[in-house]
């Protein structure tokens, strides 16, 4: 399996810029997602990368060969599309052997490989069927052996799991996951879903206006995320606003410390996890805290969640399951280490 | 539904206009079985004798297959010359590409009549009126705009990832055509080429300043026949134009819809 | 966005077409206007010139505005009447709910499809001396002698009606897309009765399809020939019947070519003054 690498790769269209410069590598097959809102410019780089988009600047290289300026046809990747773009007028078996076809595979040995990639998207025996006769599910399997049967350099998936049900796209993202490990195909995804990306892909790219934010696992991502915007785009997390002193930082009058502090008015980010809830007065060593009340405790399936209005504002706790959660309207305490806490530049509102 | 649906009193008024748009169509059925020399309606007496005369007509059988063979050049033409066209305004993306579309529909928006005079002014020095080349090209004038105009909206609501997909697949560009594009826009090819050969086989006013001796179209030797003499031959031979015209409408509707086919 | 082939080179497809609508559109209708600066000599043949003599004789002769004024005339009838005739059954097609719909469309739709020939002699059937009306009025006693319908204005502001219909229609149909069913159960839910929903509602909201399908058939009518000439029997004298006559009985170019961008120019100055009005209205 080949590696894929970006570099400074760019897309203007007009005086907007879809793709910023941006650089990355995708080793042998290894899985990464470019995670994004909508419009940062995720698709417009995997489309560049199959050859549907004509790059502006920057080269892209498979296995040190660029091919920034070949055609899409010559580039042997394998696109999943969000609408999956299958052929309406060709059957399952015609859709998956079309690529066969383009690349003048024989006939025995064609049928052999579409039945192999058929077996494979669990689609054994619904070869004759045309398309539309398939449910979204089953559509989305036939893209995907598509894709898969001509042996592709890379594999392309444009947030191919959007189209489906919560239900069905758990276990897509699983089948999925599982077939890129077993054929271990070098693989670029694109999503907006941080769980898909979580789930699926050995690395992930945070990407921003056209940039990338942060590159990484997921760990290191939801752990320590770089900037304001990967904190806030990446799981959830509690934003107080924080005061400068003398020779230190106050979250409403109380002294917080923060291992790394950028210029300027700052804010402070916790994840709703790392915070642990206290007896009110229950003197805590090691830890920055709050004192506050608990204003909701809900029940959000499998996690509880503690509501809590302090005077620096209102901090969300994810208590540690099994713990008993206060009562509603009880004076509480708040803390967390401060290791785990993050401060970042506030934004101009 | 409170006097929102289509109400009773919209029913009727509706079928009484469908009588006033489809009647002369109707009554022209009933007076080609007609006995008598004379459009008289009720016919006082029925028999097949304007069949029997109407093919031993000369000019209107030899208009009948001069017209034949011109809308069937003409839609062939359109098609090999709209098509590739159309398929430029749609998925093209080049300078001028507006210009050229409104190029394109320049000639529908122009009466025919003047069409027709311009184009008898500039073939008389050409020796090309009444010769099959000149009124072959006098019809693409009408059949050309119409074609490009369908096919560009065919292609446009192609979805462009499908065709995508079979370049990521390996397909070069004339494969993808071949392959993806042509197949799904089979339908409204079809149904261009059958309202080309239409459009071209009812043409009456350019034909009539464009035909000469020896070279008149069926419209033309109607509109001759009916200034000349009301006899119910000519219902007989409309009778036979209605059957041909309602196949192709009946194909065209299965195909694609007339509405959407024809819906300027 | 496709970006498959280098979309550039596509415009190359086009240029087939390109150059024979240049050659067989753009070029003669500039011959036309060139034809119409050329004189007609005393013998009636044409000469070469560049002259404004055809146009001061078009312009000066009473007989030009007598035929424009006609023209208009009819124009203004036929498509008044497929208005009127041909909304309620575009109403009609837009709100049945009957699994004949399509067919109903097709229906109303296909006689454009018909040759105008066949058409016409349908309306000779009918309206004749001899045809279906007169056949009633006198067997119902209510006329002793054959009334006039056709080979005048009355015939051929009939057979235009008909044969601008299905245009109307399409038109009609086209503008109701942007028509609202919900809109309209929702003043019939307030309470107004049929028609107040009609006029209040349905009225209102169709009216750019109005104006829009009376321009379009408008612009037919005053350009249509072979329904007039045949209906009219030769007795109904429009500019489109002039230009046909002076460039194939005659055989005077100068004062056909002259005659057709005439009718060009009262058509877009029709237009203009038609779309600064229509927009007024809308506003």
């Amino acid at each position: 399996m080949p590696s894929l690498s970006i570099q400074g790769l760019t897309k203007r269209y007009g005086a907007t810029v879809a793709v910023d410069g941006l650089s990355l590598d995708v080793g042998a097959g290894e899985a990464v997602a470019l995670l994004g809102p909508s419009g940062c410019g995720k698709t417009t780089t995997l489309r560049m990368v199959a050859g549907l988009i004509e790059p502006g600047d920057g080269s892209i290289r498979l296995d040190g060969v660029d091919i920034t300026r070949q055609p899409a046809y010559r580039r042997g990747m394998g696109y999943v599309f969000q609408s999956y773009a299958l052929f309406p007028h060709m059957s399952v078996s015609a859709n998956v052997g079309f690529g066969l076809d383009e690349r003048g595979v024989g006939r025995a040995e064609r049928d052999q490989r579409v039945s192999q990639a058929l077996d494979l998207v669990r689609l054994q025996g619904l070869g004759h069927r045309k398309p539309k006769e398939l449910s979204g599910g089953q559509q989305q399997r036939v893209a995907l052996a598509r894709a898969l049967v001509i042996k592709p350099a890379v594999l392309l998936l444009d947030e191919s799991l959007s189209n489906l049900d919560s239900k069905l796209r758990d276990a897509m993202r699983q089948e999925i996951r599982d077939i890129q490990r077993a054929l271990s195909i070098t693989t670029l995804f694109v999503t907006h879903d941080q769980i898909e990306a979580f789930t699926m892909c050995d690395r992930i790219a945070v990407m921003e206006k056209g940039r990338i934010a942060q590159i990484g696992s997921a760990r290191d991502i939801y752990d320590d995320p770089v900037s304001r915007f990967v904190a806030q785009f990446v799981g959830r997390a509690n934003v107080l606003p924080l005061t400068r002193t003398g020779d230190g930082l106050s979250l409403a009058g109380a002294p917080v410390s923060v291992s790394s502090v950028p210029t300027g008015d700052v804010d402070l980010f916790i994840r709703p996890q790392l915070v642990k809830l206290l007896a009110p007065s229950e003197p805590a060593s090691g830890l920055d805290r709050l004192t506050g009340k608990v204003t909701r405790v809900s029940f959000v399936g499998e996690r509880v969640e503690v509501v809590v209005d302090t005077a620096a504002g209102r901090i969300i706790v994810e208590p540690p399951a099994g713990t008993t959660p206060p009562d509603e309207g009880a004076d509480i305490g708040v803390g967390w280490r401060p290791a785990d806490a993050r401060a970042f530049r506030r934004e101009d509102a | 539904m409170t006097g929102v649906g289509a109400g009773p009193v919209l029913k009727v008024f509706a079928a009484l206009v469908y009588a006033f748009l489809l009647s002369p169509v109707l009554i022209v059925i009933v007076i080609s079985f007609s006995a008598d020399s004379f459009i008289v309606f009720p016919p006082t007496g029925l028999s097949l004798q304007w069949y029997g005369r109407l093919f031993g007509h000369p000019a209107l059988m030899a208009g009948l297959q001069f017209s034949l063979v011109i809308a069937v050049i003409v839609s062939v033409l359109s098609l090999a010359l709209g098509v590739p066209a159309a398929y430029a305004l749609a998925k093209g993306n080049f300078r001028g590409r507006e210009a050229l579309a409104n190029l394109f529909l320049a000639p529908i928006l122009l009466p025919t009549l003047v069409l027709g005079l311009a184009l008898l002014l500039f073939f008389q020095p050409l020796r090309l009126t009444a010769t099959i080349p000149g009124l072959v090209l006098g019809h693409l004038c009408v059949t050309l705009p119409f074609v490009v105009r369908m096919m560009t909206t065919a292609f446009a609501t192609l979805p462009d990832e499908v065709e995508a997909a079979a370049a990521t697949l390996g397909a070069p560009p004339w494969r993808v055509a071949q392959r993806v594009t042509l197949p799904l826009a089979m339908p409204g090819l079809l149904a261009a080429a059958a309202l080309s050969f239409l459009l071209s086989f009812d043409e009456t006013v350019i034909s009539l300043f464009l035909s000469g001796p020896r070279a008149s179209t069926l419209p033309v030797e109607m509109v001759r026949y009916v200034e000349g003499r009301t006899d119910p031959m000519i219902a007989a031979l409309s009778v036979l134009l209605i059957a041909g015209t309602l196949v192709i409408v009946i194909a065209v509707e299965k195909l694609v819809g007339v509405t959407r086919a024809i819906g300027r | 966005m496709t970006a498959i082939p280098k979309s550039r080179s596509l415009a190359l497809l086009a240029l087939p077409a390109a150059l024979l609508i240049v050659g067989v559109y753009a070029a003669p209708m500039v011959g036309l206007g060139r034809m119409s600066f050329n004189e007609t000599g005393p013998t009636g043949a044409m000469v070469n010139a560049f002259s404004f003599d055809i146009w001061a004789q078009m312009l000066g002769d009473d007989f030009t505005w007598e035929l424009t004024l006609n023209s208009l005339w009819l124009s203004f009838v036929a498509t008044t009447a497929a208005l009127v005739l041909g909304y309620p059954l575009a109403l009609f097609l837009f709100r049945t709910e009957s699994r004949f719909r399509g067919l109903l469309i097709v229906l109303a739709v296909a006689p454009m499809l018909v040759s105008s020939v066949v058409r016409v002699f349908g309306w000779l059937a009918i309206l004749g001396d001899r045809g279906f009306i007169n056949f009633l009025l006198m067997q119902s006693g209510l006329a002793s002698a054959p009334t006039r319908l056709v080979y005048n204005l009355t015939g051929a502001a009939i057979g235009l009606t008909e044969s601008l219909m299905p245009y109307m229609i399409l038109a009609l149909l086209a503008g109701f897309g942007r028509l609202d069913r919900t809109l309209e159960e929702a003043s019939a839910s307030l309470g107004a009765p049929a028609w107040r929903t009609f006029t209040r509602v349905t009225l209102p909201l169709s009216l750019p399809a109005i104006l829009l399908g009376w321009l379009l058939c408008f612009v037919l009518a005053m350009s249509a020939y072979v329904t007039p000439k045949l209906l009219g029997g030769g007795r109904v004298f429009l500019l489109a019947t002039e230009i046909y006559d002076q460039a194939i009985t005659t055989v005077n170019w100068p004062l056909a070519a002259a005659l057709a961008l005439f009718t060009l120019v009262v058509l877009t100055l029709f237009l203009g003054t038609y779309s600064a009005l229509s927009r007024k209205v809308q506003a």
